[in-house]
């Protein structure tokens, strides 16, 4: 039996991939009625959209709105949209308010600067998900900013480990956990598919093929997390001698299939870095975000073009554009 | 371990003879005196005294008759290079009783080629030592031929088992050693000067490098040995995170070192196998 314990409500700017993602994971836990979560998009005819109206979520176009009925408040935005928002609602935050931003590459530290222009000791915390979460077994890290106690951390914690592993690290550790467990499904499916591919070479139907690739991941995957010993010494076990796993080993080893992957990692990984960097340094223009989607922010109740930085010469990100004077 | 016990008062009766006297007799001889066995009762045959200075100082008797040898034996370990082995079996067939065991060492000639050179029913097992028996860490396999019996290999794995590792299987796994464990030491050393050289390439002085290499081979090889440890566990507990071994690593398995070195067994294995087969077509018959 699944007690829903959540009293609070919980919001997201951004009704994308994300934030269907997780919803869905959070109602099948059962750990939230979804009449407490609403979230906010410009865009109202994004499919996930639907989706999350369909799962009984308060849908919004106005930001303002998700802030004010929220008590967590997931930025569920791609990272450069980060600084719009954050400018749009950092007036309407209050001390109730924990903000999780998901976003890759997006610092605490860049987070609580732009917040602290309105309020001193904004609640931030950030965490790197991924996917899974939508069937429960996600994977999930956090960090937490300054002003975010410890209770905030353990709140969080209980509510992402409903939707899977979830743990808390060093801010520092996230962009690696991104290269490996954020993108890693996408290297999971591209196994799965070429093992397909190599299942149906060999004569099997296409849907077999990739069921059994999928369980035979899956599988392996439950074998290691539920024992003690280390993946080498599971591999061993299933190798007999001179039998076909191991020539089949050898094939993968000669084709540097470790190193492929640890390559792999480690170009997410530099990646996410990279784009991080970027967004500090550079101005964006308006041309680099979708038009719409400006346009659409533009015209909500109370946003000014100035107030979410948008500059004849550019839009600069973190950069401190309002006029009103940084509080004490 | 067998669970055959062996009589060690009987064992220190025993007559051991070595007919050949290179490195592997001698590194067996050595392994063999650290037990039970005293010098008294053992004896090396070779056709010149080139080699028997070395046994003679460990006062074992030396001989250039391999009839003789066989005659005061119990035990005779045959230890000549392979193309040798019929010639020598040959002339000391005749002598050979009941209570002879039959240890051959050489490379590549199978037990069959051996029961027939020898008369019916003798008791004949393969040895597969290695180079480090020399030092008394060896890695040595055994098969038993068709009339050994079970109480031949435990006698055989006793005396043996300060030379190191001994360790029984079925003959079709002493060319699998050969790969693993005799060319092994070679891959083992190729991979030493590698890491030295990588060593003087950074700055190093080379004596110091090679020095610390080899050094570093042997300490690996302890802890492997002793911890009881799976090697990807020891390899992952060495690993700390963003640190200088999992980089080395990483560079490492970009090389394709481990379908290397799989491939590596593979073909020495398959040369072994390859060169049994031919010896057992040259193998003369009675």
């Amino acid at each position: 039996v699944v007690v829903c314990f959540w009293r609070m409500s919980v919001g997201f700017i951004g009704a994308g991939q994300l934030a269907h993602a997780l919803v869905r994971g959070f109602t099948a836990a059962g750990v939230i009625a979804t009449q407490r979560i609403t979230a906010s998009s410009p865009d109202t005819d994004l499919p996930t959209v639907m989706g999350l109206r369909k799962l009984g979520v308060n849908l919004t176009t106005s930001n303002k709105e998700t802030v004010s009925k929220s008590d967590v408040l997931f930025l569920a935005v791609k990272p450069h949209i980060i600084p719009f928002v954050l400018d749009e609602i950092g007036p309407d935050i209050e001390d109730r308010h924990l903000i999780v931003s998901c976003a890759a590459g997006v610092t605490i530290s860049s987070i609580e600067k732009k917040l602290q222009q309105y309020r001193p000791s904004p609640k931030v915390m950030r965490c790197m998900t991924n996917t899974p979460v939508v069937v429960r077994e996600g994977a999930t890290v956090y960090a937490t900013g300054t002003h975010a106690e410890v209770e905030d951390g353990k709140l969080l914690e209980q509510l992402m480990a409903s939707v899977g592993y979830c743990t808390e690290v060093e801010e520092d550790l996230i962009d690696a956990v991104t290269g490996l467990s954020g993108s890693g499904p996408a290297y999971a499916f591209t196994a799965v598919d070429a093992l397909a591919d190599g299942g149906v070479k060999m004569g099997l139907p296409r849907r077999l093929a990739v069921r059994l690739g999928a369980q035979a991941l899956m599988g392996a995957a439950r074998m290691l997390l539920d024992s003690e010993q280390h993946p080498g010494q599971l591999k061993d076990n299933v190798c007999s001698p001179g039998g076909a796993t191991i020539h089949a080993l050898h094939v993968m080893e000669s084709g540097g299939f470790r190193s492929l992957l640890i390559n792999a990692v480690e170009a997410s990984c530099i990646r996410t870095r990279e784009l991080q960097f970027l967004a500090d340094q550079e101005k964006i223009s308006p041309a680099a975000i979708k038009k719409t989607t400006l346009d659409k922010v533009l015209q909500q109740p109370g946003v000014a073009a100035a107030g979410v930085g948008v500059r004849s010469g550019g839009i600069s990100l973190f950069s401190s554009n309002s006029p009103r004077t940084k509080k004490n | 371990m067998s669970q055959i016990k062996t009589d060690p008062e009987m064992e220190s009766q025993l007559k051991i003879g070595f007919i050949g006297a290179g490195n592997m007799a001698y590194g067996i001889a050595k392994g063999i005196l650290s037990g039970d066995v005293l010098p008294a009762n053992m004896k090396v045959s070779a056709p010149s005294s080139r080699n028997l200075g070395r046994f003679q100082e460990l006062g074992i008797a030396v001989t250039h008759s391999n009839p003789e040898l066989v005659c005061s034996s119990d035990v005779v370990f045959v230890a000549v290079k392979p193309h040798l082995v019929p010639l020598v079996l040959n002339e000391v067939s005749q002598h050979i009783t009941q209570r002879h065991i039959i240890v051959s060492v050489a490379a590549g000639v199978t037990l069959a080629t051996l029961e027939d050179l020898l008369p019916f029913n003798s008791a004949v097992l393969r040895l597969m030592p290695n180079l480090p028996c020399l030092v008394q860490e060896g890695a040595l396999l055994f098969s038993r031929g068709s009339h050994a019996k079970p109480e031949d290999g435990a006698l055989l794995r006793s005396l043996l088992h300060r030379c190191g590792l001994v360790e029984e299987g079925p003959e079709a796994w002493i060319d699998i050693h050969t790969g693993l464990s005799g060319s092994g030491v070679a891959f083992v050393y190729l991979f030493a000067e590698a890491l030295a050289e990588g060593a003087v390439k950074m700055g190093m002085p080379s004596a110091l490098a090679h020095s610390i290499a080899s050094q570093t081979v042997l300490g690996a090889g302890r802890l492997l040995r002793d911890s009881g440890k799976h090697p990807s566990q020891l390899r992952s507990e060495v690993c700390t995170p963003g640190g200088t071994t999992i980089y080395g690593l990483h560079t490492l398995e970009q090389g394709g070192v481990r379908a290397a070195t799989m491939s590596a067994v593979e073909s020495a294995t398959e040369r072994a196998r390859e060169l049994g087969q031919k010896s057992a077509g040259v193998g003369c018959k009675k």
